[in-house]
C-alpha cells in the first residue's frame, strides 16, 4: 500500500508527508499486530484434539485435564439413565476398548445406542469422561466428522462379535 | 421413462465442446483482430447457455416424472414429496448443484457477453474465454467426475427421499441463492483478469460489473441469510450460526466481496488501491469456488472418503491451484501499470476508513479460513483429529465486528482526502452525546452488565446518530437551496439523485440492525436444561412457562409426542407447542422447537428424551432482540435493491 510519496511542494497542511507517512503505516501496524494477537492467542487456546477409546485408554495420564473430544460408538446396552434427572452414563467403543462417559442434560436427536457419537469433555483417568457437549448430528447420512469409516466398521463388528 | 436423461447428457457434453469453440474462437480472434471470431465465440457463449439450460430442464423433469432409473433420482427423491421438493431436489446432491453451477455459469456469461458486447470490445475476448475456461473446468467436472446423468438399471420402485429437516421453503431455496452470489462474481472477475490482460488497468472494470459485483453480493448475503433462518427454525438448538465448516464455506467469499464492495470506491474516486480491488476480487472468487468444493466434494464430511477417490479430489485441486497461479501470475506481472502514487492529503480522510475496514474484513476472512482448512490440513498431514470450536470465532470476531460498527459510524460522514479537526467536531458532538446519555440509560434500565454489551450499545446508538445526523445536514442543505420543497419531499429528492450512496446508507442501517440482533441473542442468551412433568412450571427472564399437558399426536405422514405450553410473561399468555416428530420414512426423530417472538425478546422451547417417571427433559432459550437479525436483513435488502437502481456511473471525479 506505501507507494512513492508525490513531491511535497504544495504540501501546506500542518501535518508533514513523513509524519503522515508514519501515523498511517504506524497505525496499521499497530492494529494488524493487535488483531493478529487475538487470532493468534485465541486459536491455540480453541484447538480441541479428538481421540477414540483406545488412545485415551492407552495415554491415559497424558489426557487427563484438558478439554478434548472423544468419539466412536454407543455401546448397545451400556446407556443407563439415573431415574428423575437428566443424567445418564453410557459406553464409547471404538471396537477394542471403550470409555464410561456421564452427561448430564438433554440429548440430541439422533443419540441412539448403536450409532456414532462424539462427546467433548474432560477424561477423568481411570474414573469417566465428564461430557460438556453431546455432538448433534443434523441428518441421518452424516458421519461425526472425526469419525473414520474403518472404526465404525470396527466397532460394528466388535458388536456383532460382543452377540455370539 | 423415456430417454430425457439422455438428451440431458448429450447436451451438457454438447455444451462442452460449443464452450471449448468459445475459449479458442475467443482467443484466435483477440490475436488475429478477426471481428468475425470474436462473434463466433459470442454466439458459442449464447448456445451454451441454451444448451445448460435444456440439460438442467431435463433433471428436473426426470425429478418431476419420478423416473427412478436415474440414480441422481433414487438419491434424492420419493413418490410421496410434494411437487415443490421434487423440483428443489435437483439441487440436494452435489452432482445436481454442480450442474446447476454449471448452468448459472453459462448464463452469467450470456448475460454479460449480451450486456457488453459493444461498451466493451477490446475486453470482451478475454472475458469470454476466462469465463469460458471455467465453465469448461465446471462441465469437465460434471460430466466426467460427479454426473448426475447415470441410469440405475434396473430401475427402483422408489427413491430414498428428501430428509424431512430439509423439507423446509428456506432450506430449498437456500442453494440456489448462494450460487447466484458466487457465480455472480465471476463478471467483475473475468473483467477484472481482463483489464489486467490488456494492461487497461484502470478504473472501467470497476465501473462496468458495479451492478454486477453487488447483485452478486446481495445473492450471497440473502443465501446466507436464508441458511441461518433454516438453522434457527427447524435445527431446535437455539441458535442460528454454529460457525459449522459449511457455513464458514460461504461466510468467506462474503468478507473479502464486503471489502471489495467498499474499496473500489476509493479507487473509483482516487485511483488508488489498483492492485488491492484485482487482488479483492481475485480472492474473492477462488473463495467461491473454495466454498462450492468444500461444501459439495463431501471432504468435510469425511475427508477418507474424499481422499480414496482420488479423481475427484484432485481434479479440484488441480483447478483451484491452475485459477490461483494464473490470476496471481498476471497481477505479479503488470505490478509496476498497477502502482499509483498516494494522494491522500490527510490522515483522517475516508480513504483512512476504507482502509481499516478492508484491514478488518481481511484478518475476519483469514481468522474463518485458519479455522476452517486448519483441521482439514492437520489430519491430512499427521492423521491427528482437531476441531477448532466456536469460543474461537466468538472471541476473535466480537472485536473485529465492533471495530467495523465504528468504522461504518466514521466512514461514510467524513469527507474523502482530508477531514480536519472542525469536520469532526460538527460531524460527532452531537452523536457523541446522545450515545452517552442515551447509552448509560439503556445499560442501565435493562442491566447490561457484560461489557462488550456496554460497548455495542454506545457504539449502535453513536452509528445511528451519526448517519442520522448526515442525513439530517444533507435534507437541510438541500432545503436551504430550494426553500419551497418539504422535508420528504428533500428527502425523496436526496435519496433518488444518489441511490448509490443512499443505498449503502440503508445497508449500513439494516447491518447496525442485524448487529443489535446478534449481540443480544449472542451474550445475552438464557438457557433452561430441566426435567418436567405436566404441571410443572419454569421461569426464564420475566417469563413464567407452565406444562400443561405432554400427549402425542399424529399428522400427514409423521407421529409426534407434543408437549403444551402455556408461557405468560404479565398479562401476556401464549399457548406454545413443541414436538419430537418421526415421520413414517424415516426411524429418527426430528424436533419441532416452539418459539414465540417478540421485538424483545424469543421463547424457543424444545421437547428432549423421556427419563423415566413421566420426567421429560425440556431445553428453554430466551433469546433477546434475535428477531432484529431477519428485520435488519430485509433493510439490507432494501438497500441492495436502491443501489441496483443506480444506472448512472459515479466517481472518477478527479
Amino acid at each position: 500500500m506505501t507507494t512513492p510519496e508525490t513531491p511535497d511542494t504544495q504540501e501546506t497542511t500542518p501535518m508533514t508527508s513523513n509524519r503522515k507517512r508514519w501515523l498511517m503505516v504506524g497505525s496499521l501496524v499497530a492494529v494488524l499486530g493487535a488483531l493478529g494477537l487475538l487470532v493468534f492467542t485465541s486459536f491455540t487456546d480453541a484447538l480441541v484434539y479428538f481421540f477414540t477409546p483406545t488412545e485415551i485408554q492407552d495415554q491415559s495420564a497424558k489426557m487427563a485435564d484438558r478439554k478434548i473430544r472423544i468419539g466412536g460408538m454407543v455401546q448397545e446396552g451400556s446407556l443407563k439413565r439415573t431415574s428423575g434427572t437428566l443424567q445418564i452414563r453410557f459406553l464409547i467403543t471404538d471396537g477394542q476398548k471403550d470409555i464410561p462417559v456421564f452427561y448430564d442434560g438433554v440429548l440430541p436427536d439422533l443419540f441412539r445406542e448403536g450409532q456414532g457419537v462424539v462427546a467433548e469433555g474432560v477424561w477423568k483417568p481411570g474414573e469417566t469422561f465428564i461430557a460438556t457437549t453431546i455432538l448433534a448430528k443434523h441428518s441421518e447420512d452424516y458421519i461425526p466428522i472425526e469419525m473414520s469409516e474403518e472404526g465404525i466398521a470396527k466397532s460394528k463388528k466388535s458388536l456383532l462379535d460382543s452377540l455370539k | 421413462m423415456g430417454n430425457g436423461i439422455e438428451i440431458g447428457h448429450f447436451a451438457a457434453l454438447t455444451a462442452l465442446l460449443v464452450t471449448l469453440v468459445q475459449v479458442f474462437a475467443a482467443l484466435y480472434g483477440a490475436q488475429s483482430r478477426q471481428p468475425r471470431w470474436i462473434r463466433v465465440a459470442r454466439n458459442s457463449s449464447f448456445a451454451a447457455c441454451g444448451l445448460l439450460t435444456i440439460s438442467s430442464a431435463l433433471l428436473v423433469a426426470a425429478f418431476l416424472n419420478l423416473d427412478f432409473s436415474v440414480l441422481y433420482v433414487v438419491k434424492h427423491a420419493s413418490r410421496d414429496m410434494p411437487v415443490f421438493y421434487l423440483a428443489t431436489a435437483m439441487w440436494g446432491g452435489h452432482e445436481g448443484s454442480l450442474l446447476l453451477w454449471a448452468w448459472l455459469l453459462s448464463l452469467f456469461i450470456a448475460l454479460a457477453v449480451w450486456k457488453h458486447w459493444k461498451s466493451h470490445p477490446v475486453s470482451m475476448p478475454w472475458v469470454m474465454a476466462i469465463s469460458g475456461a471455467l465453465l469448461i473446468g465446471f462441465l469437465l467436472l460434471v460430466l466426467f467426475l460427479s454426473s448426475p446423468f447415470e441410469r440405475m438399471i434396473p430401475a427402483r420402485m422408489d427413491g430414498r427421499g428428501l430428509n424431512p429437516l430439509l423439507q423446509d421453503p428456506g432450506m430449498a431455496l437456500h442453494p440456489p441463492f448462494l450460487y447466484l452470489g458466487y457465480v455472480g462474481f465471476v463478471v467483475p472477475y473475468a473483467f477484472g483478469m481482463a483489464a489486467l490482460i490488456t494492461g487497461r488497468v484502470g478504473e472501467e472494470w470497476i465501473l462496468a460489473t458495479r451492478r454486477w459485483a453487488l447483485f452478486a453480493w446481495g445473492m450471497l448475503t440473502t443465501g446466507i441469510i436464508f441458511g441461518a433462518n433454516w438453522a434457527y427454525y427447524e435445527l431446535g438448538w437455539g441458535g442460528y450460526w454454529a460457525w459449522d465448516p459449511v457455513e464458514n464455506a460461504s461466510f468467506m467469499p462474503w468478507l473479502t466481496a464486503t471489502a471489495y464492495m467498499h474499496s473500489v470506491m476509493v479507487q473509483e474516486r482516487t485511483g488508488t488501491f489498483k492492485t488491492w480491488n484485482l487482488f479483492l476480487i481475485i480472492t474473492t472468487f477462488a473463495l467461491s469456488l473454495l466454498g462450492t468444493f468444500l461444501v459439495r466434494s463431501g471432504v468435510l464430511s469425511s475427508i477418507h472418503a474424499f481422499a480414496n477417490d482420488p479423481g475427484r479430489g484432485v481434479y479440484i485441486l488441480i483447478f483451484m491451484s491452475i485459477l490461483l497461479i494464473f490470476s496471481f501470475g498476471w497481477l505479479v506481472k503488470r505490478g509496476d501499470a498497477l502502482s499509483t502514487p498516494v494522494k491522500m492529503e490527510s490522515f483522517f480522510c475516508r480513504e483512512s476508513a476504507f482502509l481499516f475496514n478492508n484491514l478488518f474484513l481481511l484478518v475476519a476472512m483469514i481468522t474463518v479460513l485458519l479455522g476452517t482448512l486448519y483441521p482439514l490440513a492437520v489430519e491430512t498431514l499427521s492423521d491427528a483429529k482437531v476441531s477448532v470450536g466456536a469460543p474461537y470465532y466468538n472471541k476473535v470476531f466480537v472485536p473485529l465486528m465492533l471495530g467495523l460498527l465504528l468504522l461504518m459510524g466514521i466512514g461514510p460522514v467524513i469527507p474523502w482526502r482530508r477531514a480536519g479537526g472542525r469536520i469532526f467536531r460538527t460531524a460527532f458532538t452531537i452523536p457523541l452525546v446522545v450515545a452517552i446519555v442515551l447509552g448509560i440509560g439503556i445499560v442501565l434500565l435493562f442491566d447490561v452488565d457484560h461489557p462488550y454489551g456496554v460497548i455495542s450499545v454506545f457504539l449502535i446508538l453513536f452509528v445511528a446518530g451519526a448517519l442520522f445526523k448526515d442525513f439530517v445536514m444533507r435534507i437541510r442543505q438541500r432545503r436551504a437551496r430550494e426553500s419551497s420543497t418539504g422535508t420528504f419531499a428533500a428527502l425523496f429528492h436526496l435519496v433518488r439523485r444518489n441511490k448509490r450512496r443512499y443505498g449503502g446508507m440503508i445497508t449500513h442501517l439494516g447491518i447496525l440492525l442485524m448487529v443489535m440482533g446478534f449481540i443480544g441473542s449472542g451474550i445475552f442468551q438464557e438457557e433452561r436444561n430441566l426435567l418436567m412433568e405436566p404441571g410443572d412450571t419454569v421461569s426464564i427472564g420475566e417469563w413464567t412457562l407452565d406444562l400443561e399437558a405432554i400427549e402425542p399426536v399424529t399428522g400427514e405422514n409423521w407421529i409426534a409426542t407434543e408437549a403444551r405450553f402455556n408461557a405468560q410473561k404479565g398479562a401476556l399468555s401464549v399457548l406454545l407447542k413443541t414436538q419430537k416428530r418421526t415421520y413414517n420414512e424415516h426411524s429418527n426423530p426430528t424436533t419441532e422447537s416452539a418459539i414465540h417472538t417478540s421485538l424483545m425478546e424469543d421463547i424457543y422451547v424444545v421437547l428432549g428424551d423421556e427419563a423415566g417417571k413421566g420426567l421429560w427433559g425440556v431445553r428453554i432459550y430466551r433469546n433477546p432482540l434475535v428477531i432484529w437479525v431477519w428485520i435488519g436483513s430485509l433493510v439490507m435488502g432494501v438497500g441492495v435493491l436502491l443501489g441496483l437502481f443506480e444506472k448512472r456511473r459515479l466517481g472518477s471525479r478527479r
